[in-house]
């Protein structure tokens, strides 16, 4: 059967949520009403060549039928400023500009600032038109918009300062344009005076926006800018351009500057989601649906590269007509979740409800139970990847990258969410993708529907990690579930109750209070099985203003499909370094002892044990299996256990110097390449076939405390546990740590480390 | 721009005469492939994504269905035929087929242009 896997949409206003508490969902559908149920996920891969769909019906309060609205996701980022009519022109003069730099020019008007609204045809802005020329548009008395165009076009990527000086006196206007100078480009200004209109009506009634209009008096936004905007002003009295561009807004004490109405320091909580008015009007506003801040303003002097040692250099704001944080959906049911409920991968399946269902209508919304405060643990808990989710959130990598075929050495498999992705491109995409202005995505939220994070989705991440969940509970290895969102909140704290974690087929992204947890608890006697590859790679965050958002920042190196903007690296959120954690001196090889070297584009590998293997130490990892067998040399999907992408031991790196390299790849191709990060020149030998570099190493090592960690280096391991009804080598290797770290006795560190 | 950014990065030329790789690839489309093969995938998987042809997966491991990738975000995406795939491999090879004739302007011969 070909499923329609779109009809329903829905987010949950929390993405783990622990048993006895409530999660809210927020659906939408053309369809009247929807049909509820909740499933626990064991295995949430449709593909028949592999385990199979494989889960538990719960029985909740909220099974049944839902009446269900069309609710509309409405992207496009902007600042909002209530104002009681302090920003409405009076009397007789009105100045007004900012510098901008616009990143696209393109189909409809583009707004910068005022409180202009399409529906009244009332208020005053400024816009770009689509072709890069400032217009003032205002409103008249005959609800006809006037617009007044400055017949100059601005450049994208240039910076340049517009304003207008309205002198309502007189009936005049005047529109300006400066482009300071900048490489070999020598300075220029541009102006033009207008006539206004008899009657202007400038009062639209509403909050003064930047970088949108008003769509209605709803609070619904239409012409969202594509660009950054910096320092926008309004004074109450004339002033030429120039000395309006040129005005100092950083105000002393005891000393007002006349005619100031409004002056906007975006430098000022560059962390935050408020934009502070410095005038004595305290016109502070708020920004939606999450810009982009921490960005290189008009002063950056390119000496500083992070904006919390010069937050003056950082003083714009990169917004963008397609960001999206927010769906703001309507609740349409909430769940609450039973104490007894195992924790787990949870979906709730959406059908067509109905004496005649659409049976072809099925659809999905996944979020994660964890222990509740009254749950009994279980001795090991597997940590969900929910930033990597987030940073992957409807990847649309197979529809928009040049290189991507190439990638995967075949023709590209889309998903039907694909589809639907494309000719629904206000859902929003992932931290892998590019804004409509060609700038890359900085943050990914739950807070809309995520497409590949459901099962009959893409199977990257998620459904790949659902076959180990699908392995434990074959094997009765009793285990909890958490996400990762939980160790960013409570550190270290949330896995202490548990004598084992495993994290999944791919942790790529951790925050810093991600990585000291698992640290930590691997210090304190904690075991580790990190069953996946490319872990634990980029350093990342959640915003603290915007929690469902996960933010990256790519920088200058590691695979990656775009680059930060020359001094753009740090996040906003947080003010850390983003881009890889090697960067950071803490190398993956630090914390499990094997870090990324490269992705596998063409045929998978296995294993072959090393020497090293042979030591007392790791004895009991290879019982049951023979000295030189071919290890997961099979698998569903991939067809071997080493691939997609692999990790590598590395002393200088931080493996620890105890550590036990006790497997190794075989078997990789041309098409097995090194993560850039790993070569400093450009040359031949550096493929797989040929590069000693280009592997997947399998660690063990101890750690204090009777902690130890054994770490495959490899994505597609998981999809390999399941071969020939779960009875093969690398079940069996699995199931011997498993078994050895659950049990009490302490590891001991050898002596000489 | 960057190598893998820029559509028209590959230099490498397709020779119409070369019959010699239609043959490997068709021996195995999804299999390992001599270099010069590895070449010549590599021109025809490149480049911009607007008008690519893709896979549209019908149902997971069972059928698939092309389309290609449209002009703009936000514009329909059909299909480009009424084919249904039921093998990976046999719609890899359609594809080669049908770059082949649009990057060489040049039919394959029936000898080597049959259905697997």
């Amino acid at each position: 059967m070909i499923y329609k896997t779109n009809e329903y949409l829905g987010y949950p206003d929390r993405i783990s949520v622990p048993a006895g508490e409530a999660v809210r969902f927020q659906l939408s559908s053309t369809r009247p009403s929807v049909k509820v149920e909740v499933l626990r996920l064991r295995c949430g891969d449709v593909d028949t060549n592999g385990p199979g769909f494989k889960y538990e019906v719960m029985t909740s309060p909220i099974d049944g039928e839902h009446a269900c609205l069309d609710q509309p996701i409405r992207p496009g980022s902007n600042a909002v400023i209530d104002h009681d009519g302090a920003l409405v022109p009076t009397g007789g003069h009105w100045c007004f500009g900012a510098y901008v730099y616009p990143t696209r020019i393109a189909d409809n008007a583009r707004a910068v600032m005022g409180n202009w609204c399409e529906r009244s045809a009332r208020g005053y802005a400024l816009e770009l038109d689509d072709e890069g020329n400032l217009v003032l548009v205002l409103g008249q008395a005959s609800k006809t918009p006037a617009r007044f165009a400055l017949d100059v076009k601005l450049r994208p990527r240039v910076w340049a300062f517009v304003s207008c000086a309205l002198d309502l006196a007189r009936g005049s206007a005047s529109l300006s344009l400066i482009v300071p100078a900048d490489g070999v480009r020598p300075a220029a200004a541009h102006s033009k005076s207008f006539a206004l209109p008899q009657a202007p009506a400038l009062d639209s009634g509403l909050p003064f926006l930047i970088a949108a209009h008003h769509a209605n008096g709803d609070r619904q936004y239409t012409s969202h800018f594509d660009g950054k905007i910096e320092a926008p002003r309004v004074f109450s009295c004339p002033l030429d351009a120039e000395a309006l561009r040129v005005f100092d807004g950083r105000l002393r004490t005891g000393a007002s500057d006349a005619g100031l109405v409004a002056f906007w320091d975006f430098s000022d909580g560059i962390s935050s989601l408020s934009i502070k008015d410095v005038s004595p009007n305290s016109l502070h506003g708020s920004l939606r649906q999450l810009p982009r801040r921490g960005v290189t303003g008009f002063h950056w002097s390119g000496s500083v590269h992070d904006w919390r040692l010069s937050p003056e250099e950082y003083a714009a704001i990169h917004f963008h007509s397609d960001d999206i944080y927010d769906c703001g959906w309507q609740t349409t049911c909430t769940l609450d979740v039973p104490a007894h409920w195992r924790s787990g991968v949870y979906a709730l399946r959406l059908t067509s409800g109905g004496d005649n269902p659409d049976r072809d209508c099925e659809s999905y919304v996944t979020f994660f139970v964890t222990p509740g405060k009254a749950s009994r643990r279980a001795d090991l808990v597997v940590v969900a990847s929910v930033a990597t989710y987030l940073a992957y959130a409807n990847s649309a990598l197979r529809l928009y990258q040049v290189h991507f075929e190439t990638l995967m050495e075949h023709v590209l498999w889309l998903p039907q969410d694909d589809v639907f992705m494309q000719e629904n491109p206000e859902i929003g995409q992932s931290t892998y993708d590019c804004h409509v202005d060609g700038s890359g995505r900085a943050y990914s939220s739950w807070l809309r529907p995520v497409l590949n994070m459901r099962p009959r989705g893409y199977w990257f991440n998620l459904i790949n990690d659902t076959h180990i969940l699908d392995w434990l509970e074959e094997k009765g290895i009793a285990y909890d579930l958490i996400t990762d969102v939980e160790l960013d909140r409570e550190g270290a704290r949330a896995l202490a109750p548990y004598r084992v974690l495993m994290t999944p087929t791919h942790p790529e992204y951790y925050s810093f209070s991600m990585m000291n947890a698992i640290m930590a608890y691997q210090n304190a006697g904690g075991r580790h099985i990190s069953m996946g590859g490319n872990a634990f790679y980029w350093r990342c965050g959640f915003h603290p203003a915007a929690p469902a958002a996960l933010e990256v920042r790519r920088g200058m190196a590691g695979t990656r499909t775009w680059e930060s903007e020359p001094g753009e690296v740090h996040l906003a959120g947080t003010g850390e370094p983003g881009s890889l954690w090697r960067h950071s001196g803490f190398a993956p090889q630090k914390l499990v002892g094997v870090g990324f070297s490269a992705m596998i584009n063409d045929t998978c590998g296995y294993y072959l044990r090393t020497a090293e293997s042979e030591d007392a130490r790791v004895a009991f990892i290879f019982e049951g299996t023979g000295r030189h067998e071919k290890f997961g040399d099979f698998g569903f999907r991939y067809n071997g256990a080493v691939g997609s992408e692999i990790d590598r031991y590395d002393l200088e790196l931080g493996t620890p110097p105890h550590a036990l390299r006790i497997a190794t790849s075989e078997g990789l191709g041309a098409g097995a390449l090194p993560t850039p990060e790993e070569f400093r020149t450009v040359v031949d030998g550096l493929d797989g076939t040929q590069n000693a570099l280009v592997r997947a190493d399998m660690v063990f090592f101890e750690a204090a405390h009777g902690g130890a960690v054994f770490a495959t280096g490899s994505i597609t391991y998981g999809m390999s546990l399941g071969h020939n009804n779960y009875d093969n080598n690398i079940s069996t290797i699995t199931l011997n740590v498993v078994n050895r770290f659950l049990d009490p006795r302490p590891f001991v560190m050898p002596a000489k480390t | 721009m960057d190598h893998t950014s820029d559509p028209g990065a590959l230099r490498y030329v397709i020779d119409p005469g070369r019959l010699d790789l239609v043959e490997e690839f068709r021996a195995s489309p999804l299999g390992v492939h001599s270099p010069e093969l590895r070449k010549l995938l590599a021109r025809m998987r490149w480049g911009k994504p607007e008008g690519r042809l893709v896979l549209i997966v019908l149902e997971p491991g069972k059928a698939w269905r092309l389309s290609r990738i449209p002009k703009r975000r936000g514009d329909p995406m059909p299909f480009v035929d009424d084919r249904v795939f039921t093998s990976l491999v046999e719609a890899e090879w359609h594809v080669f087929k049908l770059r082949w004739q649009e990057m060489t302007g040049t039919t394959l011969p029936a000898e080597v242009s049959g259905d697997l």
